[in-house]
């Protein structure tokens, strides 16, 4: 399966996250909002030109500016 | 023995009203994460001893990663634990986030007693949790609650003298995710339910196109609402009080008023073609009274009602996501939105909020922008009074040049200021319609706490006006500025009155405008001078505790480098 990331994927796809880049605290603050590898998701909107993305996961809806949504390595379903 | 016992959980799961439910003390709560920048503490009577309760900003771990979260995080730490208990509040809709702390704070040793809170909310979502099962597995105090409607509240308090520390082993955060999602999978059932007219909304409501025709739409509806309930609480209550009860008093009192001496013109004012003119007599019973009552408490109130319905409801983070690309220019991100939004109330409120967001950069940045070019609701109320009468063309120009100066001002302090803008991440809380009575309480607090702040101030400041003209005090000030007023901004020279007296309250200075007969265009550059002139004293204090002497005495530069250039142009552009 081709990794991809977040922002690549298509709005209104699902997916699961294989990874997260970036910084530990970047790590740590998106796993205990409920963002770490192996989780399901739906991208729900994209904002154009480098806005944010909107993601469903678990039963909690996230917006993430779009590095940091870059910085996530997702497998489209 | 108990001393405190503490309030944690995420952001955004009803801390805060829980906390009004327990201590009688009222909090401003609203539908998005970060509302509570301040720790509120307030007492609860258990039996014969008074305990403290202290609510803290939300967070997600035990691990902070934000400075909101080392607060909360820091002051758990501060007493021994055997003299603490912890109210830990869940969001039932979604638990398995919300374990994470609790299972951390059970690992700590810490005296817990979970709440889990929204349970109708949950329920109306399918999703349905079993508190006793949940109870047996983590061997803590587990409470359904609604704190809205106040449902299980009692039975909490109640419950509150069994916490005691639990046992459990510390996980690793591999094993603490797989034991929630295992406890997650005992306790927690999920009915499937369709999609909801409030899932399409909020679904709509955060995509690229359709979302910004609904922000428009939300927003030319918000604006054209509080103008109109303003505009029906001056015509059909205020002004009627004041022109058929309040003046007739007044003009008995002035026709056996012998000598109209200092006294008279203190308290009544000048009289204008021998009668009172609300508008323009300047006096601390005839003046005063109105521009508070009359002219700016109505726009108060419907201005509040309207934000705290967009807060209630939950609309606010999605807007965030909305400006987040336009804000990022500004070297901000989109929550910034709601601090600035917050400033439209009042500036005070609107800067505090700051604290949601991350680095001082973007402290500084959103703090100068809400000084310089967000008008508070007492001085839009002013502006809409006196300009309004020239047309809406006018006002709506003060609006536009306010909106450009941010944008440029924005762009200029993203570009000049070291830093970086931080990454946005922020949690969309579901849509929810709040009971009217919470909303009700809101507003009346709000509309209280602005009749406190302005009251005094404004009878006070008015009264010293009258004072310092009537001794003619006033003039050597004005001769001094004569120079800068008249030739730089085109206005007369006794409008740095109000200039001056902006710096205490912007409605009282407008009001000084009053009697000066501008002209529109005079008036125009008036007015937005006053908005973007130095914020009144009130939010002076605030700026400088935030920002620390240094970034405030820089912002105060760029906010009187600013005035001068704008009122400046605006004179070059339009008078001549």
């Amino acid at each position: 399966m081709k990794k991809i990331s977040l922002t690549q994927i298509k709005a209104n796809s699902k997916g699961k996250i294989v990874e997260i880049l970036g910084g530990a605290n970047l790590q740590t603050k998106l796993m205990n909002m409920g963002v770490r590898s192996g989780k399901e998701f739906a991208k729900l909107s994209h904002i154009g030109l480098e806005g944010p993305v909107v993601i469903k996961t678990g039963r909690t809806i996230l917006a993430l500016g779009h590095s940091v949504a870059s910085k996530i390595i997702v497998e489209p379903e | 023995m108990i001393k405190k016992i503490y309030l944690i959980g995420n952001p955004n799961v009803g801390k805060s009203v829980i906390f009004s439910r327990l201590t009688g003390v009222h909090v401003i709560s609203s539908n998005y994460p970060g509302t509570t920048v301040e720790i509120s503490k307030g007492y609860l009577q258990l039996d014969t001893s008074r305990i403290e309760i202290v609510d803290l900003p939300g967070t997600y771990s035990l691990e902070p990663t934000s400075n909101a979260e080392e607060v909360a995080v820091s002051l758990l730490k501060e007493h021994p634990r055997n003299e603490i208990a912890v109210i830990n509040i869940l969001d039932s809709t979604n638990l398995e986030r919300n374990l994470l702390l609790t299972l951390q704070l059970i690992e700590d040793g810490y005296p817990v007693i979970v709440c889990l809170n929204m349970c109708d909310e949950a329920s109306h979502r399918g999703v349905s949790i079993d508190a006793k099962k949940l109870e047996s597995i983590l061997h803590i105090p587990i409470v359904p609650t609604c704190a809205v409607t106040g449902a299980g509240i009692k039975s909490m308090i109640e419950r509150i003298k069994e916490i005691a520390p639990a046992r459990r082993d510390k996980l690793s955060h591999e094993e603490r995710w797989k034991e929630i999602g295992h406890i997650v999978e005992q306790v927690q059932h999920l009915e499937h339910r369709h999609h909801s007219l409030r899932e399409i909304l909020e679904d709509v409501s955060v995509q690229p196109f359709t979302g910004i025709i609904m922000a428009i739409g939300i927003i030319y509806a918000s604006f054209k609402f509080v103008r109109f309930i303003g505009e029906a609480i001056i015509s059909k209550i205020t002004d009627p009080i004041f022109l058929n009860l309040y003046q007739p008093i007044l003009e008995k009192l002035t026709f056996y008023w012998q000598e109209k001496g200092f006294w008279f013109h203190l308290f009544i004012g000048d009289l204008i073609n021998g009668k009172i003119d609300f508008k323009q007599s300047l006096g601390v019973l005839t003046t005063a009274p109105y521009i508070e009552f009359g002219m700016v408490l109505p726009y108060v109130i419907s201005f509040y009602f309207i934000l705290s319905l967009l807060e209630d409801v939950g609309y606010l983070p999605r807007l965030a996501i909305l400006l987040d690309n336009i804000l990022h220019r500004l070297g901000l991100h989109g929550y910034a939105i709601i601090p600035v939004l917050l400033g439209f109330g009042c500036n005070v409120p609107g800067i505090l909020s700051t604290r949601v967001l991350e680095s001082k950069r973007e402290r500084f940045i959103t703090s100068t922008i809400i000084s310089i070019g967000v008008p508070c609701v007492p001085l839009q109320a002013m502006i809409f009074g006196l300009l309004g009468a020239f047309g809406g063309y006018y006002v709506g120009g003060v609006y536009l040049v306010l909106f450009c100066l941010i944008l440029i001002l924005g762009m200029i302090l993203n570009r000049t200021m070291a830093g970086y803008s931080p990454e946005f991440l922020l949690e969309i809380p579901s849509y929810r319609f709040p009971p009217l009575l919470m909303l009700g309480k809101k507003l009346y607090f709000r509309v209280k706490g602005f009749l406190i702040e302005a009251v005094p101030v404004v009878l006070i400041g008015v009264l010293f006006i009258n004072i310092l003209l009537y001794f003619k005090l006033f003039d050597i000030v004005t001769n001094i500025f004569a120079p800068l007023i008249k030739g730089v901004f085109g206005l007369p020279k006794e409008a740095i009155v109000a200039l001056v007296i902006g710096f205490l309250r912007k409605d009282v200075a407008v009001g000084l405008l009053m009697p000066l007969s501008l002209s529109a265009k005079q008036l125009f550059i008036a007015a937005t001078l006053l908005a973007i002139s130095f914020p009144c004293v009130a939010t002076f204090i605030v700026l400088w505790k935030e920002l620390g002497l240094k970034d405030f005495i820089k912002s105060a530069l760029i906010m009187i480098t600013v005035s001068i250039i704008v009122g400046g142009l605006l004179n070059f552009v339009i008078l001549r």
